[in-house]
């Protein structure tokens, strides 16, 4: 795939991804508590061997867009911007036995339910407790943030889980 | 220098990542402060427009709870358009006191006033009334037909009352009034206006009265002439809503005309001295041993609005008193004999 082929992919998926959150899914709320962060699968489901540097400009870039949807000022920006440092560690932790292969992508039918599912919620639930914690400013009510936490963690990876067997290929298997 | 460049590119993530979270959270902590550049918030030209299209497409989904809420704020609006049976139950001002050159006082009541004076005056929240200072706007007592009636009285409440029905060109004319036995009104308590006597209610359902109008073939008021104090009863002979005739005022007595008629408080229907009327004329008919008084009555029965019903005091125990006095001699009680026991 060319050079320009492959940002202009980025720059749809970039746009499809904080389109549908700011226009459907941010309206939606689970029991009150918890909200969907659908655009946490673009950083998420980026190719497993984008430069460090371009995945935190990037989560940077989407966290502000939320921001200024949203008016809090930095909030999703900064924890956005974690998740992308995070994400590399969690991909080194997560390494098969014998490495990844070229062609490997963020895909639940290629890396297997069981490695989707880990990278998944751990990267979540890393994102979800600083984004809770740092929106609520202390730890005046670590009841209400962990329920927020739970419930939003339970929202977003089903969101995502969906997204990723809707719209991800399956064939190129890793067998 | 090569070193320097590769150091960077070594920790260019960690280096990276702390730059933009310290922005991140700068621009998070500052989110508040109004000073802000209005580029980062969703008042921008972009995100406004993008988040006012997203609440246009919105807004049709929630079409039938905007409906609702439109529907709400119409009945409320309507509601202070046409108010209920039960509110407004007094005028804007009433008539306190009179002052040395004898004209009626007006205390004015504000518009927020009135409207928690009015189920303050219901009996039942009478004690605590007098505690409250929210109503100290409500005057203490009221002049009505003459006389300084009490409204702070927690054992004789005055019942503000607005007439919502009444005749004049019947025989026997009756009042409806919006008040009844949940304002703690009772049959043949008196009823008032600030011009003077209007009637006595005859039944009252939970929430309204119907009033024997002094318009009535049955009514007779226990009278006097205020100025020198005779006594007689004033009656409706049946024509004309604006005049009364006062009976038993006997021959002998010199009359005024322009007198005052008054309640004389004889059958505590009302307290003593409640304007009735004026002498208006008076004739000596050759077969009747009184005067035949006609009295100019306060109240204009044609124009009656507000009104009061009155509790007259000592009410119950003069009635059974009397009762007791006119009825005929009981029959001497046979002294009870207690049959002797012996004493073990």
């Amino acid at each position: 795939m060319s050079m320009l082929g492959v940002v202009l992919r980025q720059l749809l998926r970039f746009g499809l991804y904080a389109g549908v959150q700011v226009l459907i899914i941010g309206q939606l709320s689970l029991f009150g508590l918890g909200w969907c962060f659908l655009y946490l699968g673009y950083i998420l489901f980026l190719p497993l061997r984008t430069p460090i540097a371009l995945q935190l400009l990037l989560g940077f870039a989407i966290g502000l867009t939320m921001d200024i949807s949203y008016d809090t000022g930095g909030l999703h920006a900064a924890a956005a911007v974690l998740l992308a440092y995070l994400r590399p560690w969690v991909l080194r932790l997560l390494t098969p036995r014998d490495g990844y292969d070229a062609q490997d992508t963020v895909n639940v039918h290629q890396m297997g339910w069981q490695w989707f599912m880990v990278y998944l919620l751990l990267l979540v639930s890393m994102h979800h407790v600083v984004y809770f914690f740092l929106e609520l400013g202390s730890f005046r009510h670590p009841l209400l943030a962990l329920g927020r936490v739970g419930v939003s963690i339970l929202f977003t990876s089903v969101a995502l889980l969906i997204v990723q067997l809707l719209f991800f290929p399956v064939r190129r298997g890793r067998s | 220098m090569r070193n320097l460049i590769a150091f960077l590119l070594r920790f260019q993530g960690v280096m990276l990542f702390v730059l933009l979270e310290v922005m991140s959270l700068f621009l998070f902590v500052t989110n508040s402060s109004y000073h802000r550049a209005a580029f980062f918030n969703s008042a921008n030209a972009y995100a406004g427009v993008v988040l006012a299209r997203r609440t246009q497409v919105a807004d049709y989904f929630r079409l039938d709870e905007l409906n609702r809420q439109l529907l709400t704020d119409n009945a409320r609006l309507r509601q202070q358009l046409y108010p209920p049976d039960f509110a407004r139950r007094e005028a804007d001002s009433l008539p306190v006191r009179r002052d040395t050159l004898g004209h009626i006082i007006y205390r004015h009541l504000r518009p927020a006033l009135s409207e928690a004076a009015v189920p303050a005056l219901a009996g039942k929240s009478k004690e605590a009334k007098g505690l409250k200072p929210r109503i100290s706007n409500y005057p203490d007592t009221l002049l009505l037909g003459a006389a300084q009636v009490p409204t702070h009285d927690a054992a004789y409440p005055l019942v503000a009352a607005r007439v919502i029905n009444n005749s004049l060109r019947a025989v026997d004319n009756y009042l409806t009034l919006n008040v009844g036995a949940a304002d703690g009104v009772q049959p043949g308590l008196g009823v008032m206006s600030s011009s003077g006597v209007v009637g006595q209610v005859k039944a009252v359902s939970a929430h309204y009265a119907t009033v024997f109008s002094l318009l009535h073939s049955k009514m007779a008021i226990a009278a006097k002439i205020k100025r020198d104090g005779t006594f007689g009863s004033v009656k409706w002979p049946g024509d004309d809503f604006t005049y009364a005739l006062l009976d038993y005022i006997p021959r002998q007595n010199r009359l005024v005309r322009g007198d005052s008629v008054v309640t004389s408080g004889y059958n505590a229907v009302f307290p003593e001295g409640v304007f009735i009327g004026t002498v208006e004329s008076f004739v000596k008919e050759p077969d009747k041993n009184f005067w035949t008084v006609r009295v100019r009555l306060g109240v204009d029965f044609s124009r009656l609005t507000y009104v009061y019903v009155v509790h007259n005091r000592p009410r119950t125990e003069r009635d059974s008193l009397e009762a007791a006095a006119t009825a005929p001699e009981p029959a001497p009680v046979k002294p009870v004999v207690k049959p002797k026991i012996p004493r073990p």
